[in-house]
């Protein structure tokens, strides 16, 4: 089944400020700018290096299901956004809008995530910058 | 034997107790902290006399430390003033490497970088990996520098032993050839009370090794000179010069980066690389997240 048939919504965006910092396998595999918003029950969450896993079956609006997998970057990157061990557990109802890779399989890497208790969380990566740090010396 | 100092000890004792206040610390787990206040001249204290000793991350955050796009001060984006100053062979060597990231990147399916294969990634690569909370520990006759990825560590003599000579197949010890290794041979020396200055050479074959994540050559010909000022207690500034003329027409600065120092209690996850959750993840998910088939 092909991926579109699953998607809620799905709207190109600007990713503004978000650097390349994916780093196990580059960005050359995603559709860069472009979000899917999937609303899923959760199967599956592999809290691993070289990337965490989240796996969603997701039922679109043609009745059927369609089992996405979402990656992460590893767990001590994700951790500081708030990403653990325990953040979706086997049959929670999440909400994950995610960037698709380019090939059209139900695969995407996380740019935010509304956990079944309602805890938002922004992108599985690297990007956090302190904004108190001071230039080069 | 006399130990001068054994970093994470001495730094606790010497350090007031309000230092390193946190309050994110779950049952005294301290998590990282990466939003330190901004050193100003009200809050910068002196930096310690010939010591590097502590745990130290970039400071402009984590992200700042992975270099996914390449070495920190060239980025390889295709701009020309970060295009680097390749030999024929060095091209040559770059254009075989098939890289997941920088301008040039393949598809998870079609790369070769070491790195996948759980492959040690040696020096000068890991200053240029997802580097993070670095710690340093010295004594008298060394300084150790233990990477946070894949939980490494190289040393770096002080002792006044000199830099091996530089041969073909690896370097000249008292006479005897010995091997490349992927740290190389690192001897440093004080240029100030502030100032360390590392030279590094018999590092592993062009054939083993990247430089960057973008697959950026380095060759056993290499010598790296890194440099480690401790501007004030709380910042280091990190630096790299890559001569070698197997792969670059002149020598060249690919970092200099700014850390601060981190409570040296703090928790650091581990991070690493398993070949079989490897092999797991490109099961799942790599592998067809890769792949140019229609679905």
């Amino acid at each position: 089944m092909r991926a579109r048939h699953v998607i809620v919504s799905i709207a190109a965006v600007a990713l503004l400020g978000q650097a390349p910092l994916i780093a196990h396998h580059g960005a050359a595999a995603y559709e860069v700018g472009k979000k899917v918003v999937l609303k899923g029950t959760v199967k599956q969450w592999i809290y691993s290096n070289p990337h965490c896993l989240l796996t969603l079956e997701v039922t679109g609006e043609d009745g059927q299901v369609v089992q996405w997998i979402v990656e992460g970057q590893a767990p001590n990157v994700v951790f500081p956004a708030g990403y653990r061990k325990d953040t979706f557990t086997f049959g929670d109802k999440v909400t994950v809008t995610v960037e698709p890779v380019k090939n059209g399989r139900p695969l995407g890497r996380f740019l935010a995530a509304v956990t079944a208790d309602g805890q938002t969380l922004g992108p599985a990566n690297s990007g956090a910058t302190n904004p108190n740090a001071a230039s080069q010396p | 034997m006399r130990i001068q100092v054994w970093g994470i000890l001495v730094v606790a004792v010497v350090l007031p107790g309000d230092a390193f206040a946190q309050t994110n610390a779950p049952d005294g787990w301290l998590n990282p902290d990466w939003n330190k206040p901004a050193i100003t001249n009200a809050n910068r204290k002196p930096a310690p006399r010939r010591s590097l000793v502590g745990m130290w991350g970039p400071a402009e955050g984590p992200g700042a430390g992975t270099q996914a796009s390449g070495v920190q001060l060239k980025p390889n984006n295709g701009r020309p003033e970060n295009e680097l100053p390749y030999t024929p062979y060095g091209l040559q060597l770059y254009r075989s490497h098939h890289a997941l990231e920088g301008k040039d990147a393949v598809l998870p399916a079609q790369d070769n970088d070491p790195r996948n294969r759980c492959e040690p990634l040696g020096v000068p690569r890991y200053n240029h990996y997802n580097i993070r909370l670095t710690q340093f520990f010295q004594d008298e006759y060394k300084v150790d520098i233990l990477y946070h990825y894949d939980n490494r560590w190289r040393v770096i003599w002080t002792d006044g032993r000199r830099l091996p000579k530089l041969v073909d197949g690896g370097v000249e010890i008292g006479g005897e050839l010995r091997e490349p290794r992927f740290f190389g041979y690192s001897v440093g020396r004080w240029v100030d009370d502030y100032t360390f200055e590392v030279q590094t050479i018999g590092v592993m074959p062009d054939d083993r090794v990247w430089l960057d994540s973008t697959g950026r050559p380095i060759s056993e010909q290499a010598r790296i000179t890194e440099t480690f000022r401790r501007v004030d207690y709380d910042t280091l500034v990190w630096s790299e010069t890559i001569d070698d003329p197997k792969v670059y027409t002149r020598p060249w600065e690919a970092m200099r980066m700014t850390f601060r120092l981190h409570d040296p209690r703090t928790d650091v996850q581990e991070y690493y690389c398993s070949p079989f959750e490897q092999e797991n993840y490109n099961k799942l998910f790599g592998t067809d997240a890769g792949s140019k088939g229609a679905p």
